[in-house]
């Protein structure tokens, strides 16, 4: 039986049709995607990577909340000007508690993969609040109402219990501690203390 | 007994009606935020006009309100003229039509609210992702019912691109949603780090292989023929195209994380499948304009035909340029750059909007048994489309291959020769040239909501027997 | 000798004159060639090189970028080939597609219809002698409306069909056209990622 008869056969029974098409598309997912998921030491964390802190897992939701990463990548290529621009590059591991992954595909702004300990806690607050104050071409937007937020600590407890059932490595007494730390917290700061933790982790 | 004799093309109108409404909406949303790129304080301090919110809205207004809407609306009215008879379960299908609305609604709203699973082209949270599965599975059941009670024995072309574009959605979308919820606007990914890279471009790359390519090509094998008045050029070709499209589609999506960190094997095997892509792509490409090429009178009097046949010359552009930029290293300069924004519009606006408006123009003349209130309009529409689309692109083009070299050019002695900055700053005249672009295509898609607003109203929807 | 317009502008402003003359004299192939074709494509290399050499390119951000005389030789000899290859290209795929639309089968023809639709481009590329991206942006996205305008309206004239078969065909060397422009997009940045021209870090 050629390929075109087979297609006849095919395109004369829907059930078929349905299930020739599921079977063919998913053929690559299950070579190239399945092997992936299943092999652990892709997202096994290197060295001296360790869970957010209370304080950056809510900075690092707000960094999702706002978008950041349509403008921002957290990816550095292991590329000579790339390194040489960014810092060290990125590898697999040190995204192994990142759920989503935050790598980006587009940077209207730059990659901030290595932005940590780049910039002063209060230089980053000013930038966040108003850009064009220490920048003034920048085209970012600016987020004030990040200053006159708190952070919401009950939420990032449940966010905690939530990923430990994930498998991130967080303590009850981190669990609980994460009300004394959060209080008094401004978003702003969240935010602040996930930039100042992206670095590279020797 | 007597009602069901009759297409149900009722639900054609209402999503061709909704299409254009979330294009409009979608587009204005595009608009404004390439505004904010050349002035970024028109947000004026509010989360719901923030550049990242609002981008948001852009993209799932136009893939999921627009392109989804066109496609179901277009399904409907076709599945049951290529099987001869009304439509499966027409109730579910006004369900699944009207659910469609409420869902993308009221995720368009929560996107603004700040609801954001942070995965590209899958941003809605859990709920909407459940909602969006149960209407999808709706669909599917309306749409392969009506196949299963078909009175013309063989399927017909469209209605395989069709069916794989609502296989294959389901089976993507379902895998790339699995998440743990912490509250309703919350949840976690199932997949971390690396292994969710993988698993977002299998679904990313995919979402516009098998519904904005896919999905529209369905359109086109239906539409097209219709418009011309004679059958595809080749079945023969038709069918190589379809299974050689749907089988390595799939494999291309790591072409989106070229020296990211996941294994080489994967990327690597990520472009040699983007690269055989083309030739599937290209060879539906040609059936579509031999099929016109023998009906050229119909250009004359029909110019929902000029539309088909500039979105197919922009189709043969994005599905050259895919490949090309799937090359390691044409992406070592492309990727991150503005280059990825005009090629994703030289396919969005240049095929899926282009194919799209000539499909209306056919449609709804046709559906509400008139004749279309201004082919004058509709051929000014076509040139504001063309140059919009064509100014998009230049301008992105120029944009990032600029981004592109001056990110990685280092001068004599091995240092950078341009900060970031600079380079940010020396962008202002491309994103200028991009909110003209954008006006421009824009104003194009008023006028033909007018244009056929005018045309639709005050009529009933005419009643046609299957045959 | 066959000489289609006497300057630009009046090509401008009789643009059908020239193309009925081509349908008219059907001129040989070699002869639009070497009179035409090469005269056309010496003019935006030879530019580039000039504006390259004095300017350097300049790509918006601060410092123009200089780049080696010899280098910029094979950058605007390669140029120069390419739009030999790129305008002979154009030709031979309208050529290619005339059996189908019933247009004129004359290569020389077709060659001829080119040479005339390219001159806004090669007037455009007066632009190159000071190589601003953006500037030349500027001066080609008018060049090349006026380009497309003389394609649409010359193409029925010189190769002798009915304007709605000659829409078609326009519109199929318009795809043609845009996937030429990527590929030469492409193919120049693989090469600055394979070490030649401007030195990028990868």
């Amino acid at each position: 039986m050629n390929a075109v008869e087979l297609h006849r056969k095919l395109e004369n029974n829907a059930g078929l049709l349905i299930f020739g098409i599921l079977f063919v598309s998913a053929i690559g997912g299950l070579v190239q995607v399945l092997p992936s998921v299943f092999q652990d030491a892709l997202v096994a964390p290197s060295e001296n990577v360790e869970p957010y802190s209370a304080l950056q897992l809510a900075g690092r939701d707000i960094y999702i909340r706002e978008s950041c990463g349509n403008c921002h990548s957290q990816q550095v290529r292991p590329l000579l000007a790339e390194v040489q621009r960014y810092g060290p590059y990125s590898r697999a591991g040190e995204s192994a508690y990142d759920r989503p992954f935050l790598w980006g595909s587009k940077r209207t702004g730059p990659d901030l993969h290595r932005v940590g300990g780049k910039f002063s806690d209060a230089w980053q607050r000013l930038h966040l609040i108003d850009p064009r104050t220490v920048v003034p071409d920048s085209i970012m937007p600016g987020y004030p109402w990040l200053a006159e937020t708190p952070v919401d600590a009950p939420d990032v407890q449940r966010k905690m219990r939530v990923l430990r059932r994930l498998g991130h490595p967080y303590t009850d007494e981190q669990i609980a501690a994460a009300a004394a730390t959060l209080a008094e917290q401004m978003e702003v700061d969240a935010v602040v203390a996930y930039l100042q933790a992206l670095r590279a982790k020797p | 007994m007597a009602a069901a004799s009759y297409y149900e093309d009722g639900i054609a109108r209402f999503l061709t009606a909704c299409a254009i409404v979330w294009a409009l909406l979608g587009m204005a949303a595009g608009v404004y935020i390439a505004a904010e790129l050349v002035w970024p304080t028109i947000d004026f301090g509010q989360p719901a006009l923030s550049y990242g919110r609002l981008r948001n809205l852009h993209t799932n207004g136009v893939i999921f309100g627009f392109g989804v809407s066109a496609l179901m609306g277009t399904a409907f009215y076709s599945v049951q003229r290529t099987c001869h008879v009304p439509l499966f379960a027409p109730k579910l299908a006004w369900f699944c039509a009207v659910g469609w609305q409420i869902g993308m609604l009221a995720g368009g709203i929560s996107l603004l609210a700040g609801w954001n699973a942070g995965k590209e082209y899958a941003e809605l949270e859990w709920p909407f992702d459940i909602a969006i599965a149960l209407l999808w599975v709706c669909f599917g059941v309306v749409f392969f019912g009506t196949i299963a009670k078909r009175r013309i024995r063989p399927i017909y072309v469209s209605n395989w691109f069709y069916g794989g574009l609502i296989i294959v959605i389901a089976m993507l979308h379902i895998v790339n949603s699995l998440a743990l919820p912490v509250t309703l606007s919350k949840s976690y990914s199932l997949f971390a780090g690396a292994q969710d890279a993988i698993v977002q471009w299998w679904y990313g790359h995919n979402a516009v292989g098998f519904l904005l390519t896919g999905g529209f090509l369905g359109m086109l094998y239906y539409f097209l023929p219709k418009h011309a008045d004679r059958p595809i050029w080749s079945y023969r070709l038709s069918i190589v195209a379809f299974w050689a499209f749907t089988y390595s589609y799939i494999w291309a999506g790591p072409h989106h994380l070229h020296y990211n960190a996941i294994p080489e094997w994967v990327q690597s095997l990520g472009m040699v499948m983007s690269l055989v892509l083309l030739a599937p792509s290209w060879a539906t490409m040609i059936n579509g304009v031999m099929t016109v090429a023998g009906a050229w009178e119909k250009l004359k009097t029909d110019p929902a035909l000029k539309f088909i046949v500039l979105a197919l010359a922009f189709y043969g552009l994005a599905t050259f340029e895919g490949p090309m930029m799937s090359i390691r290293s044409v992406n070592v300069v492309s990727h991150f750059t503005d280059w990825t924004v005009g090629h994703v519009h030289s396919g969005a606006l240049g095929w899926n909007a282009l194919i799209t408006f000539g499909t209306f123009y056919f449609l709804v003349p046709r559906l509400v048994g008139g004749s279309l209130h201004s082919v004058r309009l509709a051929n000014v529409h076509f040139w504001l489309a063309l140059a919009g689309t064509m100014l998009y692109v230049l301008a992105m083009w120029g944009a990032g291959v600029s981004q592109g070299l001056l990110w990685l050019a280092m001068d004599d002695l091995g240092e950078l020769s341009f900060s970031f900055r600079d380079i940010m700053a020396s962008m202002a005249p491309y994103y200028a040239l991009r909110l003209v672009a954008g006006v421009v295509f824009l104003s194009g898609a008023v006028l033909m909501a007018w244009n056929l607003y005018l045309t639709a109203k005050g009529r009933p929807t005419v009643k046609v027997s299957p045959p | 000798m066959t000489r289609f317009y006497r300057t630009p502008l009046g090509l401008l402003l009789h643009p059908k004159t020239a193309f009925a003359r081509v349908a008219e004299s059907e001129p040989a192939p070699l002869h639009v060639f070497f009179l035409h074709i090469v005269r056309l494509a010496l003019m935006p290399p030879t530019l580039a090189f000039v504006g390259a050499w004095n300017f350097g390119w300049r790509l918006g951000a601060a410092e123009p970028l200089y780049i080696e005389t010899s280098q910029l030789v094979l950058v605007s000899v390669g140029y120069f080939i390419a739009l030999l290859v790129g305008l002979t290209g154009t030709a031979a795929a309208a050529r290619w597609m005339a059996p189908t639309y019933g247009a004129s089968k004359a290569f020389g023809s077709h060659l001829a219809l080119v040479a005339i639709v390219a001159v806004p481009l090669a007037v455009g590329s007066i632009a190159h002698l000071f190589p601003h991206v953006f500037l030349n942006l500027l001066v080609f996205i008018p060049a090349l409306l006026w380009s497309l305008y003389l394609l649409y309206t010359g193409l029925p004239v010189a190769l002798g069909v009915s304007p709605e078969r000659g829409m078609l065909m326009a519109s199929s060397l318009v795809a043609f056209l845009l996937v030429a422009a990527v590929t030469l997009l492409g193919v120049t940045v693989a090469l600055w990622a394979a070490g030649i021209g401007p030195a990028i870090g990868v």
